[in-house]
């Protein structure tokens, strides 16, 4: 499989902030992959680099083999892009922004007609096609936000935050679109909400202040070994002791509980008698020892809470 | 080529579909019907210089009005986005902005073209400098119409836009006045920028290819600088 997008070592400063930093990573065609991360982790700002719409600080983006630097236009005609909260010009009726879209898009004009009718019927807007743009609902400017992204059939689809402020059924709707789209093109979705991306994508990117955490949140779900531990005795000096047992990669405090509850993350081939072995010769009193089936929210928090140990204690 | 077709299409709509374009065509045709009325009664004498002043002032209070929201409005609505994440060029949206604008100001001086063939059934004006007049009038509105743009590039509030360029048109009405306190070879130089001075001539009749050259640089720096601002994201 080739890869659509190649990003390497991504760095895009506003000013003295830096929103970026050193971000690589690879899309293979027909793949569905989400970027999932806080608020203000620089999602937005990593579609907007990919899509043109930002120049990088430093590094290289690449979409269907294009430097997005070097030939910005070529690479932004390989490119569907809806723009969080779908901005769209509201002055204009729904078939007429298409047509304006798939012109600015380079669709030549006798293909335009059958590009906007099979985007509209793609996403269910034929009956609002003499509409102004400014009296549809959310949900429908999310299709029409979606619709121009589909013209001109561009091999990657990237779209921000695709189900923000929509109610239950539109999110369904729209969910159930994207889906649709798989294997037919590159389809890259950012959002902070890990439930829509854990529905909608194959692969996970998981992004926190800038720097990509793993390009797999799923490979990682599926290969490392999490244990839930109740250990008597002082947090701090259970901790200590579990940390400096060679099999354990990560340990902290299970969230939400006061007593003595544990999250310990084993190296994939350890076995997990040697880790009790090692609490018991130390004296530890351990009462529980259970595996944890970890899914994306397990790995979404392990992975930013150990990025958040490493951040607090750096020097 | 289609691209561009496109973009200019658009902006033209917005143009003449918004109400703003209407009002500012409304009001500078009351106001010149009663300059042109008033001054062929009082003067008696076939000439529109009077005319062409009072189209110089009206254009330094309306442009601001028209080239306002250009681009101060799709950066506030975030439909910058949507354009640049398309295969368009800021060229070619700053040019089709600019020539969307232009047009209106060219319906402004066509509809003033009226006063022009009233004259001419009435009496038997010199026609050179209504022509000279009327070549002045656009090359100023090319040029007040790119400044106009450029700081529409440059905020994203539309009244700040407007209150921004009404601010450079009105230095540059009066910046020979300042000039003239200045010391050799400053004065000149600031003479130099003033509107005035060199759609004067146009006005009365000559034809210096230093004015036509000085409004020529005006839109073209203007333009420039708004490739430049829309290009700073």
């Amino acid at each position: 499989m080739a890869d659509c997008v190649i990003v390497d070592g991504l760095v895009k400063r506003y000013g003295w902030r830096v929103a970026v930093r050193g971000v690589s990573f690879a899309i293979g065609e027909g793949e569905v992959v989400g970027l999932l991360g806080p608020n203000g982790s620089g999602k937005t700002t990593i579609l907007r680099v990919l899509g043109g719409y930002l120049p990088a600080t430093t590094g290289t983006v690449q979409i269907a083999g294009i430097d997005v630097a070097a030939d910005s236009l070529a690479a932004r005609s390989r490119i569907g892009y809806v723009a969080e909260d779908a901005p769209l010009y509201d002055g204009m009726r729904v078939g007429e922004f298409l047509h304006f879209m798939a012109a600015i898009k380079g669709v030549p004009g006798y293909k335009a007609h059958n590009a906007v009718a099979m985007a509209a019927k793609q996403v269910d807007l034929s009956a609002v096609l003499a509409l102004p743009i400014g009296r549809l609902s959310r949900g429908y400017r999310q299709r029409v936000a979606i619709a121009q992204a589909l013209l001109g059939d561009p091999p990657l689809l990237m779209l921000d935050e695709p189900t923000n402020a929509l109610d239950a059924y539109q999110v369904i709707a729209v969910r159930k679109l994207i889906r649709s789209l798989a294997g037919q093109r590159t389809v890259l979705v950012a959002s902070h909400v890990l439930g829509e991306i854990e529905r909608i994508a194959s692969r996970v990117m998981i992004l926190l202040d800038g720097c990509l955490l793993t390009t797999d949140a799923m490979r990682e779900a599926g290969h490392a070994r999490q244990l839930r531990l109740r250990i008597a005795g002082p947090a701090s000096e259970v901790l200590r002791a579990l940390r400096q047992i060679p099999s354990v990669v990560a340990a902290a405090s299970e969230p939400g509980e006061i007593g003595d509850g544990y999250l310990v993350e084993l190296a994939p081939t350890q076995p997990v008698s040697e880790l009790a072995r090692a609490l018991i010769g130390q004296g530890f009193a351990l009462s529980e020892l259970t595996d944890v089936k970890r899914d994306l929210e397990g790995v979404f928090l392990n992975l930013t809470r150990r990025a958040g140990i490493v951040e607090a204690e750096a020097p | 080529m289609r691209r561009f077709a496109a973009l200019l299409l658009r902006e033209e709509r917005a143009i003449f579909t918004s109400s703003i374009a209407y009002v500012v065509v409304a009001v500078f045709l009351v106001i010149m019907g009663y300059t042109f009325t008033l001054t062929l009664f009082l003067s008696h004498s076939p000439t529109l210089v009077h005319l062409f002043f009072q189209i110089y002032v009206l254009f330094l209070l309306t442009v601001p009005i028209i080239t306002m929201r250009l681009v101060a409005e799709e950066r506030r609505l975030r439909t910058l986005e949507l354009l640049f994440t398309a295969p368009v060029s800021e060229v070619s949206v700053i040019f089709a902005k600019y020539l969307a604008s232009l047009s209106l100001v060219l319906v402004m001086l066509a509809l003033s073209g009226a006063y022009a063939i009233t004259l001419g059934i009435l009496g038997q004006p010199d026609w050179g400098p209504i022509w000279s007049g009327y070549l002045g009038l656009f090359l100023l509105g090319a040029a007040l119409v790119a400044i106009g743009l450029m700081t529409s590039s440059l905020v994203s509030n539309q009244i700040i836009a407007a209150l921004l360029s009404l601010s450079l048109f009105l230095l540059l009405w009066i910046i020979d006045h300042f000039g003239w306190l200045l010391p050799d070879p400053f004065d000149a130089l600031v003479v130099n920028l003033s509107l005035l001075v060199h759609f004067t001539p146009f006005a009365t009749g000559s034809i210096f290819l230093s004015d036509a050259g000085f409004f020529i640089s005006v839109a073209l720096l203007g333009l420039f600088l708004s490739v430049r601002a829309l290009g700073r994201r």
